[in-house]
Formats: C-alpha cells, sequence, structure tokens
C-alpha cells in the first residue's frame, strides 16, 4: 500500500486589484470632500425637536450673529443694513437663495428681528434657523 | 584564450506594486478623517412680503403667543410654565377654531420681546412646527416700552 504524498497547497491573496479599489475609494472621498471657506462665528445654536435635515445646501447662504449680536456674512461683519445689501445682491444672482441663520442661544431677539427685517427688505423671504437635534 | 561572450540577460523591468495598496490605503485614513460631514439642519420660516396695504385680520382669528423679557411664555393673557402644556392649548385652540369657521387655518403669532433670549423664540417656535395643523405661523417683536 502505498501513502499519499502530502502537497502543501500554496494559499495565495490576490493583491494585485487591491490598490485599485484603495484608489477607487480615494477618489470618492476626494470628490465628495468639500472644504468650506467661509469661517463664521463658533455659536451654540439652540436645541428644536421639529429640526429637519436640509438636503439642498447649494442655495443656501449663512448668517452668523454670536451671543455679542455681532453679525457675520461671508465673512464680513456687518450691520444689518449690511445683511440687506449683501442679500440684494444674493437674490439677483440666484433668486433661490434661503438664508441660514446660525445665531447663538444666549443672543437676544432684537438681533435676530433686525435680520429678519433686512432679509424681508432685500426681498430674500426663505429663512432656516440653524437649530440641533434635541435629545430625549 | 577567448573569452566568450557573456550571454545577455534582458534586465526585467518591475515595479513594486505591493506596497501601492498601503500608501492609497493611508491617503483614504487621512481624507476620510479630515472630512467633516456638515449636515445642515433647522427650522423652515417663508417671511412675508413687505407691503404698503395693511391687513386685517379678524382678533379671533389670530393666536397669539408671547415671550416677555424676562423669556416666560403667554398663550394670550396666560402665563405658560411647560412647554407640553403649550402645545395642548395651541392644538385645542385650532381645532376650536377650525369647527368654528368650516376649516378655516387660525394664524398664530408669535411675538417676541427684543430683550428676550433668541432661545426661547426657537423654543416656542419648535413646539408649533410640531403642530401638523399650525400652518400659518409669523414672528414679531414687542420693542421696549411699546
Amino acid at each position: 500500500m502505498r501513502l499519499k504524498q502530502k502537497v502543501a497547497t500554496r494559499t495565495n491573496i490576490p493583491t494585485a486589484s487591491m490598490s485599485d479599489i484603495a484608489f477607487l475609494l480615494l477618489l470618492f472621498f476626494l470628490v465628495s470632500t468639500k472644504f468650506r471657506k467661509e469661517i463664521g462665528f463658533k455659536v451654540l445654536l439652540p436645541e428644536a425637536r421639529a429640526t429637519e435635515r436640509i438636503v439642498k445646501t447649494e442655495n443656501l447662504a449663512r448668517i452668523y450673529i454670536n451671543s455679542k449680536g455681532q453679525i457675520s456674512v461671508d465673512d464680513f461683519l456687518v450691520n444689518p443694513e449690511g445683511v440687506s445689501a449683501r442679500f440684494k445682491l444674493k437674490i439677483l444672482e440666484n433668486p433661490g437663495t434661503i438664508a441660514y441663520i446660525k445665531a447663538d442661544r444666549k443672543v437676544k431677539y432684537d438681533y435676530v428681528d433686525q435680520v429678519l427685517e433686512a432679509l424681508r427688505d432685500a426681498k430674500a423671504f426663505r429663512v432656516i434657523f440653524a437649530t440641533e437635534f434635541k435629545k430625549g | 584564450m577567448p573569452i566568450l561572450p557573456k550571454p545577455k540577460i534582458a534586465p526585467e523591468a518591475e515595479i513594486p506594486t505591493a506596497s501601492m495598496a498601503d500608501i492609497a490605503f493611508l491617503l483614504i485614513i487621512f481624507f476620510m478623517t479630515s472630512t467633516v460631514f456638515m449636515r445642515d439642519k433647522g427650522l423652515k420660516l417663508v417671511l412675508p412680503e413687505k407691503t404698503d396695504q395693511i391687513v386685517k385680520i379678524g382678533g379671533e382669528r389670530v393666536i397669539r403667543v408671547s415671550i416677555n423679557d424676562a423669556g416666560e411664555i403667554f398663550l394670550e393673557e396666560e402665563n405658560i410654565t411647560s412647554v407640553v402644556d403649550l402645545k395642548e392649548k395651541i392644538e385645542n385652540r385650532i381645532t376650536e377654531y377650525k369647527a368654528k369657521h368650516e376649516g378655516k387655518d387660525p394664524l398664530i403669532v408669535i411675538r417676541t420681546n427684543v430683550e428676550a433670549p433668541y432661545e426661547k423664540m426657537i423654543e416656542v417656535f419648535d413646539v408649533i412646527k410640531q403642530i401638523p395643523e399650525a400652518k400659518a405661523v409669523s414672528l414679531a417683536s414687542i420693542k421696549a416700552g411699546g
């Protein structure tokens, strides 16, 4: 009787296409990454249960209001008249512009009210108040 | 002694591709960690147009929610301490009004004192947003001394 000869099986993981996969993933991240240029202010947003996700972000124009009541649009420190002037131009360029108000939760309502009036003056009627999801 | 010419060996040109994947994955990790998915979220509102015309709305149609300078919330004249309470009361008022006026929508006005914190206004606006029947919402401000 003859014993079967053992043949060492060679295991191989094909690594040739590994880099293709990796580069594909890389490309995805490269394309999907958007570097935001605007700095704005650091604000603590108020919380709300009815917070909605905004899908279309191309039309958003941000207005920052910090806790001291300073207003920033396109990284310029402006007063309410400045907001109106800037939004008039934005509306001319893109009538679908939506004002995205990022105001600090502790700011006096006065400043927000002035910005809203300025937006009405500029005929920018579509407004979104930035909020965080409320837990619990 | 004749020297025999060396047999020519074609040099094999090779690019080492084994580490290519490592490089690529390293780059991926860099992009993954540096990418911040900024999800924009918030509460939507459409502002009314500015007109010289004064539109009169019947007093009964308006549901007034007011916030004073201390951040206290009032529904008409009644002080409200809990947000859950406010939601129920507004809902009741809407159904009441609708039953009386053949399904017409009442108008909810949030009147905020200019000295009140913005947070309070959002709190009230959030409550109204959670009521599906509340279709017409408008914002107003109460200026000091007026």
